[in-house]
């Protein structure tokens, strides 16, 4: 009984006839046709052809040269380097944003981006992240135009890294108690302080630096080889191993005061591009997910035990189904957000509420994909282990999950739980 | 009928002379008049190369997804669906070798030309995308059920109609593998077809391939206007880039009929075809191993193997 329908749902087991028949009842029966698994909510069709464009091209690229050696990368703790160029030649490098070499394209296509390259990695998504949206977006939104004309051309063409210096060792969730310092000497700011878990920060050509001047919270343009600016790796991770991450160390570091991000004050600028990047992460994540997905699925239908496939059992057609479910919501929470971003009406609530529930469901999903394939869930053979140990850093960085939960918190209740 | 084809088309030797054939009609429609380059055929340097505006057609089929389970209707035609309609993985090269010999002779254009369903706009844009600056879709009801030999008188007129010095072509399409087209198109248009290019330079009015042989490669070379069918050697094709995708949006993709082209609508599609799909049975993927066991000879063994499977 149970096994009939197994065949009647798969249709590689059945015969040319068998389908032709199959389609003919359900026209008679007036069902759409069974949706794909990968798609059980037509979303597909909730895209433009350009988007769709957008998508396949950048899932094309990650399937052919990014899955052949992002394991490997993973497992040696290196960041695949030669695919920055790779990036920049398609145009993911501030591509959201008008003007100065960049595409200027929607949000939408920007977070279908982001979902692809999070499918291959979340290194590689947090490396066309913290470029597009933690670097490139604050020199455009907030820089002078000398500013802009000189650094983001060079860093769509991914010439220039850059990174973004927020988090500091003693302040994480709460970036207002920072402790750099810059302090104005003629023409000049003198910085002094510590950054910590900045991702590209190693490889960085400019960092992005959040600091507290006399006149409140200031973003300052960084070069690489400045007199008393450092950098150091962070090594051990265990989580977005095929990714940067290193302490940005300011002593007396003297910069021209025009490398100041002239048109922002206060915690606004460097919140305003955490929403940029956060709207990222929420799509991000679903590419994530959708790997896991995608992989217990296939070995659920190829692994027989107790002689049959293991996705025949209950307990892992629930597996399964789990995932499926939240990956579809997910996927139509991103793309609403995606659509009213697009509008101009995204307020950060909303951005918080899909972060939190995509990395929250993606972490979810692989913990429970790399349970369906068994010993075979903990290699690097298979893609699950590598997405959940990544996800436990999407988890925190950004803004952790529970900070998101508080923002969404007071926005409904009109309380603050914070502190 | 039509494997036995493919070598009478394709042994066609190719020869500046066979320019001397193409018609007036097409002359009209080149892109440049054709004498400029004569003026230095056989002194060209790389130099001169870059002043050497061509007009360039690629031909690109759509074709179900390799990585789609495909299925025969009851007439045995492949059941397509827009969805899982992607560029010929063959027509990528075609592409990108037109967008690179732009690349080299400023001023070319690049036309990608495609005879398939209405929504084969999706992948002409892809190609757009890519680099071509403008597309010519071939779309007909009349046209479905067409046969390799229909898909040539199509395409050659639609290449008539449009003019180019160079028309390039995949070596097959994905779906079918016939790799008939090619030089069917070029015995309608009476022009010379390069083959199997594994490289191809443009020298003044004349266009060189090198064809990958069993041994070193052969050269040909013909005078513009050819058509040269390219193969997966020949290079690696890009990627649409983003700022590509937003400008494919601007660029213009014409719609052409039957009755646009002037073809009757009995000489083509399943009306007009002479081939005839009788059956169609699945392929069962078999895993043949051999194990070579103990230390005697194993060695030899695998290596030989290897050898003859040409990996080595
Ligand atoms: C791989 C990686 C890359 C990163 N890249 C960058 C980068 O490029 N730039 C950058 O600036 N930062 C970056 N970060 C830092 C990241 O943004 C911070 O780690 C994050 O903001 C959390 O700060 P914290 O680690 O100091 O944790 P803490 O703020 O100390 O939080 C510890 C725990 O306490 C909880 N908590 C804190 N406050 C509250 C509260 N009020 N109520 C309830 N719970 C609370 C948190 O949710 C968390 O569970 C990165 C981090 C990682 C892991």
């Amino acid at each position: 009984m149970a096994d009939t329908t197994i065949e009647a749902a798969s249709s590689p087991a059945t015969t040319q006839t068998d389908d032709h028949n199959q389609q003919h009842q359900q026209r008679a029966h007036r069902h759409a046709p069974l949706p794909p698994a990968l798609d059980l909510y037509g979303i597909d069709n909730l895209l433009s052809d350009e988007e769709r464009l957008v998508r396949d091209t950048v899932r094309d690229f990650v399937r052919e040269r990014v899955l052949p050696i992002i394991g490997e990368h993973f497992e040696a703790g290196t960041f695949p380097k030669a695919l920055i160029p790779e990036v920049a030649q398609l145009g993911l490098l501030g591509m959201h944003i008008q003007g100065y070499g960049c595409a200027g394209m929607s949000a939408v296509a920007y977070g279908l981006a982001c979902q692809e390259l999070e499918y291959g990695d979340s290194g590689l998504r947090s490396f066309v992240s913290v470029q597009g949206s933690l670097a490139m977006f604050p020199i455009s939104a907030f820089g002078s135009e000398e500013q802009k004309q000189r650094w983001l051309p060079r860093m769509a063409k991914g010439e220039v890294i850059g990174c973004f210096g927020l988090t500091e060792p003693d302040h994480g969730s709460d970036p207002s108690g920072m402790e750099t310092r810059a302090r104005r000497d003629g023409d000049s700011y003198i910085l002094n302080g510590t950054k910590m878990w900045i991702t590209n920060g190693g490889i960085a050509d400019l960092a992005v630096v959040w600091a507290k001047a006399e006149d409140g919270i200031r973003g300052f343009l960084v070069e690489r080889g400045t007199p008393g600016f450092t950098t150091s790796d962070v090594h051990h991770k265990l989580s977005l191993r095929a990714s940067i991450t290193s302490e940005l160390h300011f002593e007396d570091c003297r910069i021209p005061a025009e490398n100041m991000l002239p048109n922002v004050r206060g915690l606004r600028g460097p919140l305003s591009c955490l929403d940029e990047a956060r709207y990222g992460i929420a799509w991000g994540a679903n590419g994530a997910a959708r790997a896991c997905y995608e992989a217990a699925l296939d070995y659920a239908k190829s692994r027989t035990q107790f002689d049959r496939p293991i996705g025949g059992f209950q307990l892992t057609q629930q597996k399964l189904v789990n995932m499926a479910t939240e990956l579809v919501k997910a996927q139509l929470l991103a793309l609403q957000l995606g659509r009213l971003k697009d509008q101009g009406m995204a307020h950060p609530v909303q951005v918080s509420l899909a972060k939190r529930n995509n990395v929250r469901e993606a972490l979810h999903t692989a913990r429970e994909a790399r349970s369906v394939l068994g010993a075979n869930g903990v290699t690097l053979e298979y893609p699950i282990s590598r997405h959940m140990n990544n996800l436990e850093s999407v988890y925190t960085y950004e803004g952790t999950d529970d900070i998101h939960t508080l923002i969404v918190g007071q926005a409904i209740t009109g309380l603050n739980a914070f502190s | 009928m039509l494997m036995m084809s493919i070598g009478q088309f394709d042994v066609k030797p190719a020869k500046a002379g066979f320019v001397a054939k193409c018609s007036e009609a097409l002359r009209r429609g080149l892109s440049r008049p054709p004498s400029s380059s004569a003026t230095h055929p056989t002194l060209s340097t790389n130099h001169n190369l870059e002043e050497n505006p061509v007009k360039i057609v690629v031909c690109m089929k759509e074709t179900p997804s390799t990585t789609v389970e495909k299925s025969f209707g009851p007439d045995m035609r492949i059941e397509r669906r827009k969805e899982d309609a992607v560029i010929n993985p063959f027509d990528e090269y075609t592409i990108e070798e037109g967008l690179r010999q732009q690349e080299k002779h400023a001023g070319s254009e690049v036309i990608a030309l495609c005879m398939g369903p209405a929504t084969a706009t999706d992948n002409i844009r892809r190609a757009l995308a890519m680099g071509a600056d403008r597309g010519v879709l071939v779309t007909d009801p009349a046209l479905a059920g067409s046969d390799a030999i229909g898909t040539a008188r199509v395409l050659a007129a639609a290449l008539k109609q449009i003019g180019f010095d160079l028309a390039l072509f995949g070596s097959a399409a994905a779906d079918a593998y016939g790799g008939v087209v090619p030089s069917a198109v070029a015995e309608f248009l009476g022009m010379p077809l390069l083959s199997f290019a594994g490289k191809l330079d443009i020298d003044g009015s004349t266009a060189r391939i090198e064809r990958q042989a069993e041994v070193g490669y052969q050269v040909a070379e013909a005078s513009m206007p050819a058509l040269v069918s390219v193969v997966k050697s020949i290079n690696e094709p890009r990627y649409p880039s983003m700022k590509g995708i937003m400008q494919a949006k601007k660029k213009p993709i014409d719609t052409l009929t039957l009755a646009n082209l002037g073809l009757d609508a009995d000489t083509v599609g399943a009306a007009g075809a002479r081939e005839e799909a009788l059956s169609a049975e699945k392929v069962t993927a078999q895993r043949k191993g051999e194990i070579y066991m103990g230390n005697e000879g194993a060695a030899d063994r695998i290596v030989a193997f290897l050898v003859e499977q040409k990996v080595l």
